[in-house]
C-alpha cells in the first residue's frame, strides 16, 4: 500500500493545493486576522510546510517547533475554533481538487494530530 | 569536508551533513523550523560558490539567480561563502556623477561604482557616513549605463535628503552595499503579460524593470501604472509616454490624485479595476508599504500566483 503522500500526488499535489488553501484562509473572516501583518511570501512557504505535513509527506517537525511557531498566536487568542476553521478550509481545498473522501479524512486526521502542540497545551 | 565561510568564521561541513546541521553544531544560532526544505525559515544566500541546485528547490527564479538556498537541505560539495538573507555584505566606493531634479521634490542621483553587479529594479544600501544609510532602488541598466541611478524623494526634515540637497556634489564619495531585492526581470516569459504598478519613487525600480524587459525582447503586453499625489509628481512622464507611443506592447497609465478622475486618481483602485484577469501576469509592485500590501493581497485573491508577484515596499527611514 502506497503512502498517503504518494496517493495524493506528492510535492506536485502540495503545490497545486497551497495557493488555493491560502486564498480560502485569507477569505475566512474567522481566521484571516491572524495573517494581517505577516509577509505573504514567508507565510506561503509555511503553509506549504503545513500541507506537506498534513499530506503525510517528508517533514521533521517536532512538537516543540509547533509550539514555538504558534505561541505568539495563542497569546493573541488562537483556540480550538480557529484550528477547526483551518481544517475545514483544508477539507474544502482538497474537495475542490477532487481528492476522494478517504484521503480527505486522513489529511484532516494528520492536521488534527498537531492540535495540542499548536495550541501550546 | 567542505568549507563554509559564515559571518567571518569558517565552518567545516562533514560528508552527508547539511549546512544547517553544521551551523547548529558549532553553536551558530541559525533560524530554522521544518528541516525539510519547505518552510524557508533557514534561508541564506551564497555570495561566493554555487549552492547545489537541490538546495534551491521551491525558491523563486529571482531568489535562485541571487544565490539564495535552504541550508536545511544543502549538502555542499564545494566551498561557499554565505550570508543571512538580510545581510548586504561588504560595501563599495561610489563616486557622485550627477544630482538633478526630476520633480518638485524628487531628485535623480547618479553614482559610479566600479564592479558593482546588479539587476535593474534591485535596491542598494547607500551610505553617506556610518550612521546615514538608506535603501534606494536602481532605475539604471548595467549594460547601458556607466552609473547607478536612484530616484530620491527629498523629505523636509530627512537627514539624507538635506545631505543630498545641500551638501553633496559631483565627485564626492559615497558607499553602496548590495544589491538586494527580487524585483527584477527574471523568470518572466517574453510573451507573458506584465503588470507594473508603483507610486512615487516606486517608479525607479519599475523603470529599470521596463527597460530590462524591452532589452530582453519582451513582446507580451506591458502595462505600467504610476501613481502620484499630484500631476507634478508624475516624473519621467514624457519619456514613458514616448516609449508607450513607440511600442505597440507598452501602455503607460499615469494616475494623479484628483477628485474628478475615476477612482479619485488612486493608482491601486485604478489598476485593480482595469486588471480583472491577472492569473497569467508577471506582476511588479513598488511603493509605500500599505500600497504594496493591499495590491499584493488583492491580486493574489484575484488569482495571481504569489511566485509571479515581485514586490518592494518602501519603509520610511527610522
Amino acid at each position: 500500500m502506497s503512502s498517503l503522500y504518494e496517493r495524493l500526488g506528492g510535492e506536485g499535489a502540495v503545490n497545486a493545493a497551497v495557493e488555493l488553501f491560502y486564498r480560502k484562509v485569507l477569505a475566512d473572516g474567522r481566521i484571516a486576522h491572524f495573517f494581517d501583518n505577516v509577509d505573504m511570501e514567508s507565510q506561503i512557504a509555511k503553509q506549504k510546510a503545513f500541507l506537506t505535513m498534513a499530506f503525510g509527506g517528508p517533514n521533521n517537525y517536532t512538537g516543540a517547533d509547533m509550539r514555538n511557531a504558534h505561541k505568539r498566536l495563542v497569546d493573541k487568542g488562537l483556540n480550538d475554533s480557529h484550528v477547526d476553521a483551518v481544517i475545514e478550509n483544508l477539507n474544502y481545498t482538497l474537495r475542490d481538487l477532487g481528492v476522494p473522501d478517504t484521503e480527505v479524512k486522513e489529511v484532516a486526521a494528520l492536521a488534527n494530530s498537531v492540535r495540542d502542540d499548536v495550541l501550546n497545551r | 569536508m567542505t568549507l563554509i565561510r559564515h559571518e567571518g568564521g569558517a565552518v567545516d561541513v562533514a560528508p552527508g551533513e547539511t549546512v544547517l546541521e553544521a551551523l547548529l553544531r558549532v553553536g551558530v544560532n541559525a533560524p530554522h523550523s521544518c528541516r525539510a526544505g519547505n518552510c524557508h525559515s533557514c534561508l541564506h544566500r551564497a555570495i561566493d560558490g554555487a549552492p547545489p541546485p537541490e538546495s534551491q528547490s521551491g525558491l523563486t527564479d529571482a531568489q535562485r539567480a541571487m544565490g539564495y538556498f535552504l541550508p536545511c537541505i544543502c549538502r555542499p560539495k564545494t566551498p561557499m561563502t554565505i550570508l543571512r538573507p538580510d545581510d548586504l555584505g561588504a560595501s563599495l566606493e561610489a563616486i557622485v556623477r550627477a544630482i538633478d531634479p526630476l520633480s518638485d521634490d524628487i531628485v535623480r542621483l547618479r553614482v559610479e561604482a566600479e564592479g558593482f553587479a546588479y539587476r535593474p529594479g534591485q535596491f542598494v544600501e547607500l551610505s553617506a557616513g556610518e550612521d546615514l544609510k538608506r535603501h534606494y532602488s536602481l532605475a539604471s541598466h548595467p549594460e547601458e549605463d556607466a552609473f547607478l541611478e536612484m530616484h530620491i524623494r527629498l523629505h523636509h526634515d530627512g537627514r539624507m535628503s538635506r545631505h543630498l540637497a545641500e551638501e553633496l556634489q559631483a565627485g564626492d564619495k559615497l558607499r553602496v552595499a548590495g544589491p538586494s531585492g527580487s524585483c527584477f526581470y527574471e523568470g518572466v516569459h517574453t510573451d507573458q503579460p506584465m503588470l507594473l504598478i508603483g507610486a512615487g519613487t516606486g517608479l525607479a525600480p519599475l523603470y529599470g524593470v521596463l527597460r530590462d524587459a524591452l532589452r530582453s525582447g519582451h513582446h507580451g503586453p506591458i502595462r505600467l501604472y504610476h501613481g502620484a499625489r499630484s500631476g507634478k509628481g508624475l516624473y519621467l512622464s514624457d519619456e514613458l509616454q514616448a516609449i508607450s507611443n513607440a511600442r505597440d506592447n507598452v501602455d503607460y497609465r499615469p494616475c494623479a490624485f484628483d477628485p474628478a478622475a475615476p477612482h479619485g486618481g488612486d493608482v491601486a483602485a485604478t489598476a485593480l479595476d482595469a486588471e480583472q484577469s491577472v492569473s497569467d501576469a508577471a506582476i511588479f509592485l513598488c511603493g509605500g508599504e500599505n500600497l504594496v500590501k493591499r495590491l499584493k493581497r488583492d491580486l493574489f485573491m484575484r488569482g495571481a500566483s504569489l511566485k509571479n508577484i515581485r514586490s518592494d515596499a518602501f519603509t520610511p527611514a527610522r
